[in-house]
């Protein structure tokens, strides 16, 4: 049953089969009419070799009739089939050509080559394209079997080729060399189906173009902001190639531009992360040149907003800091002038600082670290700045010191932190430097002490002209009166104070009685703690000192005056047998050569006894600047004699002459610094300490801080307590055990 | 050799003439009996010592600074007494006797 049925089936099928090729034609004419259609339709679809001449192919009548006679057989798939695997087994022509071509553009890697390849492939397919009368469809299938069969024969070297042919297609960076544009090899392309298949390498060949002329033109760079004109060479170069590659359907203007606006951001973007990947690794050297290099922190700026490269930034400055900075070969001064600088930038880059706090954060702790810290913004906060770079711009109102306040929510303009602040971030923070600076420190009391000495120094120092330099010390200090306040200066306006009234006491005593010696008369109380001396003056330097002393007294009746003897300066003439030297010297050497001039031989333990000195090796310096200047020679251990006749006379006639007036250098006066004067201030407290130690036995550290706050005055944190115990416990003075801390008896 | 001094910028400290010697040579100097500052320093009430805020001398031969003891003076509590040895405050003419016993 099954078996007839099936044959009957394949029997029906055969009529039908039959009848359509037949055409209901008598006999079998129709099939043979078929055959002759579907061998004319071949051969006009062959795919042939274009190498050979042909005659052109025509779409005749005969051709139409036998397509038409296939289409009613319904057999056009078919057709299609068959030609494609004619395409198929022909291909290997054009294989052999294009691996000629690879092999000559192997040879001289000329990208004409390419293009010349590239054209003839395109001749081969429109070569064998079915006519368009076939209808669209059969294109299409060709097409897409063409470039499918296309890129499977390509060779590896191809898309290496390719992008140098693309390279080369962007316009050169000289002007007028502007090679002359084919739009029609991209049109090439896109028939071959190479621009899809490329895109992303065609578009790699942009990025790298964008990102070579940007590093050529833009490092190193940072006067002028160089986004600007990278956008202008954007849209002069690189727009019009964009143009040909993306753009070159489009009819109008505006399909232009709606074509473009995706490609062209996205490379507009590459640019943007380029230049901002540029100055992210310049940053600290654009820190260093600023202000001269705004340009690029402008450029920085923008980019910035464009490109999400903040973390990259906070990290490529903070590597750069710790490699380059913040290590002990850098000068504090050189620090805190990069810190400004920074700080500076960073506030153009990021106006809301959550940059800067992040960056500034190592380098303020690295400059707590640093003895000198404080010294140096006091230095620079003064003038006294020999570099002349200070650290504040003169420009900049002077303002009081501003305190990191608490957020205030009430504010109707409150506004979030930014989302990539830290968990310690401030919005508002003192947006002042000096403020900044000071707030390195817990206490703006460690600036007020610092500034004490060293206005001390420069005060002290200050020679015959002192007026102008007090009165600029004056403006000094006015202007640090607004910044940490009037109360925490009094001190040095006492200070100025003690020197315009020296002046004006001095002047009436000269009035009085004409004398060489103009002292400065300072109030013990506010002054830093100065070294104080014992040395006795000898000879006419005690009487000037008494002479004026009692001149003192008369003028004013209930004080007295103490010397210190160890400050100042004494301009000395020595009149010598045969020369005559002048000499600008401390007074303690002022005093051993005028012991000389009493008697002309000295032994070292002579002098010091006679100045009641104690420290040898300070008069061993004195001594060795009047052997520098030739006035006293050894004679023996520990003895010294006066040279009256110049031990070389040429060579001391030469010195004389190039010599007029000899100076010393004055050292700055031995003020006391922050640290001794605490040290010493310690030393009170320890009677305290021993006090409590001995009545109450072993105690630890805590409860030795907590006693001792009731002590006056005393206001040491307790990490200095224990540094003063740690000492104390090296001199053997107390024991420490289990964190008891004992007396050592 | 002969030297000669031209010009010598020196540096001195004042002090007040208390008239105490052993002071004179101690190194912390005498404090006020009413405010415990330094003679050499200043009163609370004032910020420029010296002249601006001078010593006050009693026929009982203690000192203080003349704004503290004024100070004192005014207030009902100190009957017009010294305030170290409740004497009736008498102002002595400029300053003690340099042979006075030391005071404190």
């Amino acid at each position: 049953m099954t078996h007839n049925g099936l044959r009957f089936q394949v029997a029906s099928k055969w009529q039908d089969s039959f009848r359509r090729f037949n055409q209901r034609e008598p006999g079998i004419s129709g099939l043979i009419a078929f055959s002759q259609a579907w061998d004319t339709a071949t051969e006009f679809l062959k795919p042939r070799n274009i190498n050979e001449p042909l005659p052109p192919r025509e779409y005749t009548e005969a051709v139409r009739a036998a397509l038409d006679v296939i289409h009613k057989s319904r057999r056009l798939p078919t057709l299609i089939e068959t030609f494609l695997s004619q395409v198929e087994s022909q291909f290997y022509l054009i294989q052999q050509e294009i691996d000629q071509f690879m092999i000559d553009y192997a040879l001289d890697l000329d990208v004409c080559v390419i293009s010349t390849m590239i054209l003839r492939i395109h001749e081969w397919m429109k070569q064998w394209t079915p006519a368009t009368e076939l209808g669209s469809a059969f294109q299409t299938v060709y097409i897409n079997f063409f470039q499918t069969h296309l890129f499977s024969i390509l060779p590896d070297s191809f898309s290496s080729a390719f992008q140098d042919f693309v390279a080369s297609t962007l316009p050169p960076e000289e002007e007028g060399e502007a090679q002359k544009q084919d739009p029609q090899i991209w049109f090439t392309f896109d028939a071959l189906g190479l621009n899809d298949r490329f895109d992303s390498l065609i578009a790699s060949v942009g990025y790298e173009h964008i990102e070579r002329h940007v590093l050529e033109t833009c490092t190193g760079q940072w006067g002028e902001p160089m986004l600007t004109p990278t956008r202008d060479w954007m849209t002069t170069k690189i727009v019009p190639w964009m143009l040909y590659v993306y753009g070159r359907n489009a009819r109008t203007a505006e399909e232009a531009r709606a074509i473009l606006a995706g490609v062209g951001s996205r490379f507009d973007f590459h640019m943007a992360k380029t230049l901002c990947d540029l100055r992210t690794r310049e940053i600290f050297d654009i820190i260093i040149d600023f202000p001269d290099s705004t340009g690029a922190l402008q450029d920085l700026k923008e980019c910035l907003q464009r490109v999400d490269q903040r973390a990259a930034l906070v990290q490529s400055l903070r590597q750069a800091h710790r490699k380059r900075l913040l290590h002990p070969g850098a000068d504090t001064k050189l620090i805190l002038s990069q810190y400004v600088a920074t700080i500076k930038c960073l506030r153009i880059i990021d106006p809301p600082g959550v940059l800067l706090f992040k960056v500034a954060d190592p380098i303020r702790r690295y400059l707590r670290d640093r003895p000198d810290t404080i010294r140096s913004i006091v230095a620079n906060l003064v003038g006294d700045d020999d570099s002349g770079d200070a650290l504040v711009d003169e420009t900049e109102p002077p303002r009081p010191l501003q305190a990191a306040d608490i957020e205030d929510y009430s504010d109707p303009n409150w506004e979030p932190e930014p989302i990539d602040a830290g968990p310690d971030f401030r919005a508002n923070k003192p947006s002042d430097i000096i403020s900044t600076l000071v707030s390195i420190y817990d206490s703006k009391d460690f600036f007020v002490k610092e500034l004490q000495v060293l206005l001390a120094q420069r005060l002290l120092a200050a020679g015959d002209d002192q007026s102008d330099k007090v009165e600029k010390e004056r403006r000094n200090i006015e202007i640090l009166k607004i910044r940490f306040g009037e109360a925490a200066l009094q001190v040095c306006e006492v200070m100025l104070k003690d020197m315009t009234d020296s002046k004006r006491i001095d002047q009436h005593i000269q009035s009085q009685q004409a004398s060489v010696i103009h002292p400065a008369i300072i109030s013990k109380h506010f002054w830093p703690a100065l070294e104080s001396s014992e040395i006795v003056m000898p000879g006419q330097l005690k009487e000037l000192q008494d002479q004026y002393m009692a001149e003192f007294t008369k003028f004013k009746p209930d004080k007295k005056l103490r010397w210190l003897t160890h400050l100042g300066t004494v301009n000395v003439e020595l009149e010598l047998e045969d020369r005559v030297i002048e000499a600008l010297v401390s007074p303690l050497e002022a005093a051993v050569i005028e012991l000389f001039s009493e008697q002309s031989e000295w032994t070292l333990d002579g002098i010091s006894k006679r100045l009641g000195l104690p420290q040898p090796n300070i008069l061993s310096k004195a001594i060795s600047t009047w052997l520098d200047l030739g006035v006293l020679a050894p004679a023996g251990e520990g003895v010294y004699r006066v040279l009256e006749v110049s031990a070389d006379q040429g060579a001391e006639a030469k010195d004389h002459v190039s010599r007029p007036a000899t100076t010393v250098e004055v050292e700055m006066p031995p003020v006391v610094s922050v640290q001794q004067q605490q040290a010493e201030q310690m030393r009170v407290y320890w009677k305290f300490i021993e006090g409590m130690l001995t009545n109450l036995g072993a105690l630890p550290l805590d409860r030795i801080q907590t006693m001792l706050k009731f002590a006056p005055g005393y206001d040491r944190t307790i990490t200095q307590l224990a540094g003063f115990m740690e000492a104390a416990r090296r001199e053997d003075l107390v024991t420490v055990r289990d964190g008891m801390w004992k007396l050592n008896k | 050799m002969k030297v000669k001094i031209k010009q010598w910028n020196a540096v001195a400290q004042w002090r007040w003439d208390t008239g105490n010697k052993d002071a004179a040579d101690d190194e912390e100097g005498d404090v006020c009996g009413i405010c415990r500052v330094p003679f050499e320093g200043c009163c609370p009430s004032c910020k420029v010592p010296g002249d601006d805020c001078p010593l006050i001398w009693g026929e009982c031969s203690h000192v203080f600074h003349m704004h503290c003891l004024l100070k004192w003076i005014g207030t009902a509590a100190s009957k017009q007494q010294c305030p170290m040895d409740r004497r009736p405050w008498a102002t002595a003419e400029r300053r003690v006797d340099a042979n006075a016993p030391p005071t404190t």
